[in-house]
């Protein structure tokens, strides 16, 4: 599994970021992902998680390294363009917008976004049957849904761009332990839908009830990465614990 | 007497209503208070008087073109100074809009020197109605306010910019994200701002006359209204900008009126220790 013989969905090759003038938070991550797979990234806090998905979603300009999807270089692409290259992304807890309608959050998703292939009213249809929850009440502000019910919409929003990739920043964050569960379900079913998932979650069990493999990020470094079935929580322990002390 | 001074002060307000609604706009997009809006409509109103009287052209035909003028200004301010300093924060965007304030309207004074100046327009008789005085300034502002009212707010509302511009009012980071630039819609914004007081800067000078301090004598009533309204919101500036317009009217029963700018002074403290986020202000959803 660590070496697909296929293009990779998504391609990492030596990325490095931070902010400002501080030093680097991601200091050098590779990763191949093979498609339609889920790869959940873990590790403590602070370990650069969320700094690494924002950089790979373009909100961050990485001071080296590249990113590809599905073979195509979008390094260089603001987080729009990379959009349209098939790369979507769900950021943590704001994640929809609050003051808009479910019905326009739905419209932004795809209106500024012409020319992206598969994006139309059959892909529509798809993500609406993937989440029939949110198609019920479309003129109910966003900023009024449940915490779950926000996370589908925001998952809607990005589906509907008809992304290769999907990149989630912690979607559990703020969620009661039931909303964890459905909200886990639905990462299951966009990958069946034939989605890659990246999955940067806090929440090592849920992470790994669902995912393919496993990533580990210790102080902005990739410290293991396995298929998820072969990881006990022994191991993630000493893992999470060596480096960090 | 009250009835007249009702009917004053909603047209006051209507005057304030562009100002405060460009104001609040550009907050909601740019977070920071634009202290240049009075100057803006300063600008707007000189660049009105030279199409008008220098150039000639009829007042309606002069207040489009300060419309653009105003709007390709506010523009060039933006790509000069905002943007550039976009990411260092509201105090510092606010400082330099003070900054282009003195700059606007020191243009104004050395183009055209301090003495007042009038459009060239003729003052017809005010109709009379029922014993209410309506001039005719009055009913041009009511009617050039409402329109624009409705047109911001189906710009808003029911359009694919409106949109985006609300999105990025609510989250530009996702806004980016789902393909919308915040620079474009800033400079769209600026634009629409720059329209907005201009056609106020046009109405202010029927009122009154065209002099560099113009602005300054609506930029105090122009923050109470937005701030009233809850700053971000359209349709609060609006309100607000009645409600002051009213007040500072109805105010003259009890105040002599060369002390009109306390109520706008008084609204703002009152705001501040009882309601600061204004009116309209918790409507939107933080969560």
């Amino acid at each position: 599994m660590s070496m697909p013989p296929v293009t990779p969905a998504l391609s990492v090759q030596g990325l490095r970021a931070g902010y400002g003038n501080g030093g680097d938070i991601v200091c050098g991550i590779d990763i191949d992902q093979a498609p339609e797979t889920v790869l959940a990234v873990i590790g403590p806090n602070g370990s650069g998680k969320s700094t690494f998905v924002k950089t790979l979603a373009g909100l961050l300009r990485p001071r080296a390294g590249s990113i590809a999807v599905t073979g195509r270089d979008v390094t260089a692409l603001s987080p729009a363009r990379r959009v349209m290259a098939g790369l979507a992304y769900v950021p943590q807890e704001a994640n929809v917008f609050g003051n808009l309608t479910i019905r326009e959050n739905l419209k932004l998703a795809t209106e500024f976004l012409r020319g992206r292939p598969g994006v139309g009213p059959a892909q529509r249809e798809l993500v609406m049957a993937l989440f029939p929850e949110i198609a019920a009440r479309p003129k109910l502000l966003a900023g009024n849904l449940s915490g779950g019910q926000r996370q589908m919409l925001a998952f809607a929003c990005a589906l509907l761009a008809n992304p290769e990739v999907l990149l989630l920043d912690e979607p559990s964050a703020g969620l009661s332990p039931k909303f964890v569960g459905e909200t886990m379900e639905a990462v299951v079913r966009v990958r069946e839908s034939g989605v890659t998932v990246l999955l940067v979650e806090q929440n090592v069990a849920a992470a790994l009830r669902i995912a393919d493999e496993v990533m580990v990020l210790v102080a902005g470094r990739k410290s293991l990465r396995a298929p998820a079935k072969d990881i006990s929580n022994a191991d993630l322990a000493d893992l999470f614990f060596a480096k960090a002390g | 007497m009250i009835a007249q001074l009702v009917l004053n002060g909603f047209v006051t307000g209507l005057l304030l209503a562009l100002p405060a609604l460009a104001l609040t706009l550009t907050f909601g997009i740019l977070k920071f208070p634009n202290f240049a809006i009075g100057a803006m409509l300063t600008f707007g109103a000189y660049a009105a008087w030279v199409a008008n009287s220098l150039l000639g052209m009829p007042l309606a035909v002069a207040a489009v073109a300060s419309a653009v003028v105003m709007a390709l200004v506010a523009m060039l301010c933006d790509v000069l100074v905002y943007s550039r300093l976009r990411d260092r924060g509201s105090i510092t965007l606010l400082v330099s809009s003070l900054g282009i304030s003195l700059v606007l309207e020191n243009i104004c004074r050395f183009a055209f020197g301090n003495a007042t100046r009038n459009f060239a327009f003729e003052v017809a008789r005010p109709i009379r109605w029922h014993g209410l005085r309506i001039n005719q300034e009055q009913l041009i502002t009511a009617i050039v306010v409402i329109a624009c009212v409705i047109l911001i707010q189906l710009l808003l509302h029911a359009s694919p910019l409106g949109r985006a511009m609300r999105a990025v009012a609510d989250n530009p980071a996702l806004a980016a994200v789902r393909g919308v630039e915040r620079q474009t819609i800033a400079r769209i914004t600026w634009c629409i701002a720059g329209c907005l007081t201009a056609l106020s800067g046009v109405l202010a000078g029927l009122d009154r006359a065209v002099d560099p301090l113009l602005g300054w004598n609506y930029q105090i009533p122009i923050f109470a209204a937005a701030i009233l309204g809850g700053l971000g919101s359209p349709t609060g500036a609006i309100v607000g900008a009645i409600v002051i317009g009213l007040a500072e009217e109805l105010s003259s029963l009890v105040l002599p009126t060369n002390y009109r700018q306390i109520v706008s002074f008084a609204v703002i403290l009152l705001l501040l220790l009882v309601r600061n986020r204004g009116l309209f202000g918790g409507k939107a959803v933080r969560k």
